[in-house]
């Protein structure tokens, strides 16, 4: 049935999940018997007020976190109950973080930041800062491989999160408020780094309070103590009026359209030619 | 996996290298305590080293019979030191010695008792002079060189004397006009025959400082001192295969002669070894205890630090168990990096150590002596520290909850 289920193409089934807080008087629930199905290739949002359980879902979904009670579908397996240990191996291989707060560790070169979660799925060093340069080229940090989190802008470390995120191919992509610590330039750039990868045919799951990202998305679920409020598929096209942050510059479209081509040398040097000036 | 490992100990490595103040510090705690250990380890292997050489420059076919002690245990050895008698009870008898030379394939047989006393010369007088009383066989079991001179003969043994090098020049300011003169020891008169060449060995299996001594019959010696101890008797048998036979001939004679009692031991090879005071033994062993509660506040100051790294780092725990990394990484990363803090101590350790003994070597006439065993026992040590008091840091942090850590900030 389980089996079934995944070759239906999808990648996560939530059943009666539970997060419950406290006990007796102080009970409260972050999550209260929750079902939500999410097939492969979805870019799902999921907005709703401060304490509604996105971020607890997250950490679920995740494998950070674990339910009171219900059941974790992750490809057609119940991974609800599984050890601390098969949770880890599944986080290094399947799933991919990114934060509010990026969550970089401020001791190591963005370069091992990115190739981090290539060291516990047990890749050689040469083959981790392989992968973890061709990532960082991806988002265009090819010349900053060896400089320290603290000198990077928010948006670059955000890329870089983005980067690290996806070093190791993973299945799902959650990303907490990823836009909520920068500016409405850095969340344009990082929203459409997302869509690129969406593109690619990777599930991205979003908490976000801000709806006007809501325009990259396939699918958007309110949500409202711990349960959903509303869940609308919604089609993501760049021909929908586009953001706000989209008009603060005309040349910044020109910017953000490298990221999907092949980016000759002389225009990387624009770039960051262009990012000094600022 | 062992890529894994090889991943972690470079983490470990790396944040050993960040923190190099603080991993120095660390290191030296360890590196005291070892240090310690290792001088005192050094000595102690110096001193059987040094008996162990003479006995194979004296040759093979030594044996020994020792008073041994109805005090085997530490209680009777402490009591033996802080008793003043310490060697008014020896139980051997000036008898036994005649008895062992009548044993088959023993070709010499000499006691060693020491006395001190006071010698009377022409124009000096010395206080405590050791006097060592032994026979004419002593010379033939221990070649010792005579500069001028000879060593006591069965004509003259009964009032001659032989001085050491340095006793002649503090008794007599010279060396070679001393033989001829006469020395008074309680009234009896004795004659130089001889003296010995400058020996310049404190440490040897006989326990005496022959530059120092007097050497005289033992006979002679019981008259003026009143009872002689004998500290033990030195034996030539005609050749190594007869070893083991003669000891069994020696104690079965032995038993014989004092009605049953065995209260001696009778050694040869390696069994000479060990320094005839147990004074040297335990000090050694008290030493080495503080050495190691020294090296166990090193371990200390290893679980502290590594407790401020963990707690340092909790934000980077939680990354890395978002990213992927389960419990037991965390737990291998953190217990890593106290293994190579307490390793790096050890090595330091053991070459503060050898340095400090090759330092006292010039000061004593200890040589600093160096063995895998050595090496070895310091890596197992430092090793066991290393977990011991890594093990609790490296839990704590494997143990962090991730979603608690992400929200830690420094």
């Amino acid at each position: 049935m389980e089996q079934k289920v995944s070759e239906n193409n999808t990648l996560i089934e939530l059943k009666g999940l539970t997060k419950r807080y406290g006990y007796g008087d102080t009970e409260s629930f972050a999550l209260k018997d929750f079902d939500l199905t999410i097939k492969r290739g979805e870019f799902i949002m999921i907005m709703g007020p401060s304490g509604c359980g996105k971020t607890t879902l997250l950490d679920i979904i995740g494998l950070l976190d674990r339910a009171t009670r219900g059941e974790y579908y992750l490809n057609g397996e119940n991974v609800a109950s599984i050890s601390a240990r098969r949770q880890a191996r599944l986080r290094a291989k399947k799933i991919g973080f990114i934060f509010q707060n990026f969550n970089l560790i401020d001791d190591l070169p963005i370069i091992e930041n990115v190739s981090l979660p290539l060291i516990y799925t047990g890749y050689s060093k040469t083959a981790r800062l392989k992968k973890a340069s061709s990532a960082l080229k991806r988002f265009h940090l090819e010349e900053r491989e060896y400089y320290l989190p603290y000198q990077l802008s928010g948006g670059q470390q955000q890329r870089v999160a983005i980067a690290r995120a996806i070093v190791g191919d993973p299945e799902i992509i959650l990303a907490d408020e990823p836009t909520g610590n920068l500016d409405s330039r850095s969340s344009h750039i990082v929203m459409e780094e997302l869509k690129a990868i969406h593109e690619e045919g990777n599930t991205i799951i979003m908490v976000t309070h801000n709806p006007a990202l809501t325009v990259y998305a396939t699918r958007v679920i309110n949500m409202l103590d711990g349960q959903i409020d509303t869940d609308v598929k919604t089609v993501a096209d760049a021909n929908l009026p586009q953001p706000i942050s989209v008009k603060i510059k005309k040349k910044k479209d020109e910017f953000i359209s490298l990221g999907d081509e092949e980016t000759g040398k002389s225009k990387k040097r624009k770039k960051s030619h262009r990012r000094r000036k600022k | 996996m062992a890529m894994l490992l090889r991943t972690h100990f470079k983490l470990a490595r790396t944040s050993i290298k960040e923190n190099r103040t603080r991993s120095f510090l660390t290191c030296l705690g360890i590196a005291i305590g070892v240090a310690s250990i290792i001088l005192i380890l050094s000595l102690t292997g110096s001193i059987s080293n040094l008996v162990q050489s003479e006995i194979s420059d004296i040759g093979a076919d030594l044996m020994v019979v020792r008073p041994s002690s109805t005090k085997d245990s530490v209680t009777g050895i402490v009591e033996e030191l802080t008793s003043a008698n310490s060697f008014q009870k020896s139980s051997l008898a000036i008898t036994d010695t005649d008895a062992i030379k009548k044993v088959e394939n023993v070709t010499a047989a000499a006691p060693i008792a020491i006395a001190t006393n006071t010698v009377i010369t022409e124009k000096n007088s010395f206080d405590s002079v050791p006097i060592l009383g032994t026979n004419i066989d002593f010379i033939k079991i221990e070649p010792l060189p005579i500069k001028y001179g000879a060593f006591l003969t069965a004509e003259n043994e009964a009032n001659s004397v032989v001085l050491g090098h340095t006793l002649s020049l503090a008794l007599f300011n010279t060396i070679n006009s001393t033989v001829g003169k006469m020395v008074t020891i309680m009234g009896e008169k004795f004659m130089i025959v001889g003296i010995l060449d400058k020996i310049d060995k404190t440490i040897n299996f006989d326990n005496i400082d022959y530059d120092n001594a007097l050497i005289m019959n033992i006979n002679s010696l019981d008259k003026i001192s009143g009872s002689t101890q004998i500290q033990q008797i030195n034996i030539k048998v005609s050749n190594t295969d007869s070893l083991a036979p003669a000891k069994e001939a020696i104690t079965t004679a032995l038993t014989e002669q004092k009605h049953g009692d065995k209260n001696f031991s009778v050694a040869y090879g390696d069994e000479i070894t060990h320094p005839a005071s147990n004074l040297f033994t335990i000090v050694s062993g008290m030493l080495a205890i503080v050495a190691g509660i020294s090296l166990v506040v090193g371990g200390i100051g290893v679980m502290n630090i590594m407790l401020v790294s963990v707690a340092e780092r909790t934000h980077e725990i939680g990354i890395r168990k978002a990213v992927g990394a389960s419990a037991r990484n965390i737990l291998i990363q953190f217990l890593f990096e106290a293994l190579i803090l307490s390793i790096l101590g050890g090595v330091f350790g053991l070459l503060l150590g050898y340095v400090l003994a090759f330092l006292l070597s010039t000061i004593t006439p200890f040589t600093p002596y160096i063995s895998w065993q050595i090496v070895a026992i310091t890596f197992l040590t430092t090793l066991v520290i290393g977990i011991l008091f890594g093990i609790y840091p490296a839990l704590k942090a494997a143990n962090k909850d991730s979603i608690e850590s992400l929200k830690h900030y420094r």
